[in-house]
């Protein structure tokens, strides 16, 4: 029971400290489905299923996250999307 | 129609004059909205497509969020909450608005060549990712400016040709297509 408590209490502060922020690539109407798939395989090295089904998703549901990370990681990764001209934004993961 | 092409893992362009001509033209205009006005531009004003690109009015001295919609596309705001938005931009935005200067400026200096030896020509040993990145960066401007919907194409097609629309359209669907090309050798691996 004591070990329990210990580790319930030990994962809420480690959420506290370190809350996961989430990069959202948003839908738009310009950017062709191969280059999204193409700049989501450059970027983040995913293979060519998983970036064809996050591109998918951005297609069909209007957004997809597609990195966690730290609040300076995401901003990077925002940033290079940027340069790629994909429309995308950080925030904190439970907003998602 | 002109398109990429690649031949030992070298990639070139062959264009027609006027193609180059296009190309060159809204390069400049997209460089200068970016700030960059430092180059001999190759278009005059009587030139369709020399409006395209006009800046609403000049650039303020701090980094703030653009009030041109092209602008605010092409450096978009990294976070909903605008103070957090504002923030990120002040830190930001001059290293990438530098860099999509340096893309369309090294797209800029290749087609120089041809278009002042005014021939048609062939961009050759060309840098594949730097010409997707500034092909897709015309593709975002042209489409701020045409309003490009998912029902676009539908109504280009609808317009007359001596719609002066059209023949705006007809670039940016071409340049689409171009993008397409390159996308294809590069997905060959």
């Amino acid at each position: 029971m004591a070990t329990d408590t210990m580790i319930e209490s030990d994962l809420d502060i480690s959420q506290l400290v370190d809350k996961p922020w989430v990069t959202i690539v948003w839908d738009d109407p310009v950017n062709l489905m191969s280059y999204v798939t193409f700049v989501f395989i450059k970027l983040f090295g995913f293979t060519q299923e998983r970036a064809h089904e996050l591109m998918m998703q951005v297609h069909n549901e209007g957004r997809a996250a597609v990195s966690t990370g730290s609040r300076e990681e995401m901003e990077r990764d925002v940033q290079r999307l940027h340069e790629h001209g994909l429309w995308a934004t950080l925030q904190r993961d439970d907003k998602f | 129609m002109s398109a990429f092409s690649r031949e030992d893992g070298i990639y070139s362009l062959d264009l027609t004059i006027d193609e180059a001509h296009i190309l060159i033209n809204l390069v400049e205009q997209l460089l200068e909205l970016l700030g960059e006005g430092d180059f001999n531009h190759h278009y005059d004003e009587s030139d369709p497509f020399a409006q395209l690109m006009a800046q609403l009015k000049a650039a303020p001295e701090e980094v703030v969020v653009p009030e041109d919609p092209v602008l605010l596309r092409l450096l978009p705001n990294a976070y909903a909450d605008p103070e957090a938005a504002a923030d990120f931009r002040r830190y930001t935005e001059p290293t990438l608005r530098g860099k999509k200067k340096r893309t369309l400026a090294q797209v800029r200096s290749a087609l120089e060549i041809i278009v002042d030896e005014d021939r048609a020509g062939v961009v050759d040993d060309l840098d594949s990712e730097v010409w997707l990145m500034a092909i897709n960066d015309l593709r975002l401007a042209l489409s701020v400016r045409l309003e490009i919907n998912p029902e676009s194409f539908e109504l280009f097609e609808a317009l007359a040709d001596e719609e002066p629309q059209k023949a705006i359209y007809a670039v940016y669907f071409w340049l689409g297509w171009l993008q397409e090309s390159l996308l294809n050798l590069l997905a060959q691996g």
